[in-house]
């Protein structure tokens, strides 16, 4: 992982993958305040830099291809670990309550907005 | 409510609020319209265990929720698990032999005790239960309309309903279902947090696209005074249209609950 400023593990390098591109675009993050939008990134930053993947790297790696037919499908075993990759890194970052709830699922929008079908917990307090 | 206005008011709800608890007579009101629903062989096809989330166990609740199925087991205060059960073919000869003595099957229509044990049961009802995709395609099509019932009763209680799918390897061993169950779908129920109009109408086709008058590929053509009766009489609402209105709403939504955006 590439720490950085400018590498993957960096809010402003991180950018520049075209996975968080898409995120950004798709979600329509890219037209919020540039506060949140830096937010959202250092928390993606962050993530990514305790998993060991860079985002696109990230992305690839909860699908796999069927054999026969070379067609990209989510691992449910990859997704369980992702989830699981998130639930440890929310833990270590010692974040609690709904702020692990929220930036947890920071991490998963930018999945989702990749075409990976993912959920955690809701805050239901 | 109005039927008509039941089936119109019926959305797939997506966000319950989690705290407002889902009162047990309700339930059983969606129970015993599944209850009442149409059954061939007058047969028991639709089984469903009833799970408040609150009294589940943590580590039940916690095995049921997987990578897709953890939001709305967390927000929906109550999951209905629905199954499909063959078991008719143990009880057909006999419910069937007991609707020719209730009047409801009767010789006006061909129907007596010898019928049904010389033919009925045993040269339609058992073989379908002994042919798996007849057997799949009886049961689920029997679950589909005891399932629908529940919905619309849930509705008419001004509860919030929705299918979705769910790890049934996963629920059968956390709700201990016995190996001879059909999974079917979870029905979550409880209170809407988002409008109950949840945005509008899923977009529909026109009849005339779907249904055919007389023989395949003639238009049923509808009758625009109708329509607009359905309008007036709530069967027929404006359609979702993902305005800002209910982009605005979601984000809310998401906000409140912390969810991904």
């Amino acid at each position: 992982m590439d720490n950085t400023p400018g590498g993957s593990g960096s809010p402003a390098g991180i950018r520049s993958f075209t996975t968080v591109g898409q995120w950004l675009n798709r979600s329509g993050h890219d037209t919020q305040p540039a506060e949140v939008q830096a937010r959202y990134l250092d928390v993606l930053a962050k993530f990514v830099d305790h998993d060991g993947k860079d985002p696109d790297e990230l992305v690839a790696y909860c699908f796999l291809r069927k054999r026969d037919t070379g067609l990209r499908f989510v691992s449910s075993k990859r997704r369980v670990a992702v989830n699981e990759s998130i639930d440890a890194f929310v833990t270590a970052q010692g974040w609690v309550g709904k702020e692990a709830v929220a930036n947890a699922n920071v991490i998963r929008s930018f999945l989702i907005h990749n075409g990976v079908f993912i959920q955690g917990k809701a805050w239901t307090r | 409510m109005e039927f008509k206005q039941v089936v119109g008011d019926r959305r797939t709800i997506r966000y319950f609020d989690p705290s407002k608890p889902v009162e047990i007579e309700k339930i059983q009101i969606m129970l015993e319209a599944a209850n009442r629903a149409s059954k061939s062989v007058n047969g028991d096809y639709a089984r469903a265990v009833v799970c408040y989330r609150d009294e589940l166990s943590e580590s039940t609740l916690e095995q049921l929720k997987t990578p897709t199925t953890t939001v709305q087991l967390d927000l929906a205060p109550v999951a209905i698990f629905w199954y499909g059960s063959s078991d008719y073919v143990n009880t057909g000869q006999e419910r069937l032999k007991q609707l020719v003595d209730v009047g409801a099957l009767n010789s006006t229509h061909g129907w007596s005790h010898a019928y049904v044990d010389e033919v009925a049961y045993t040269h339609v009802v058992k073989p379908f239960s002994q042919d798996p995709a007849l057997n799949l395609w009886m049961v689920s099509v029997e679950c589909g309309q005891a399932i629908a019932h529940a919905l619309l009763a849930g509705v008419d209680e001004g509860l919030g309903v929705a299918l979705s799918a769910f790890n049934a390897e996963v629920a059968k061993k956390a709700l201990k279902i016995s190996d001879d169950m059909i999974p079917m779908w979870v029905m979550l129920v409880g209170y809407p947090a988002e409008d109950p109009k949840a945005g509008g109408q899923r977009p529909r086709r026109p009849l005339s696209e779907q249904f055919y008058r007389g023989q395949w590929g003639t238009p049923f053509e509808e009758d625009p005074k109708v329509t607009e009766r359905l309008r007036q009489e709530g069967m027929i609402q404006a359609a979702a249209d993902g305005g800002p209105a209910r982009r605005q709403e979601i984000r809310e939504l998401a906000e409140r609950f912390g969810l991904p955006q």
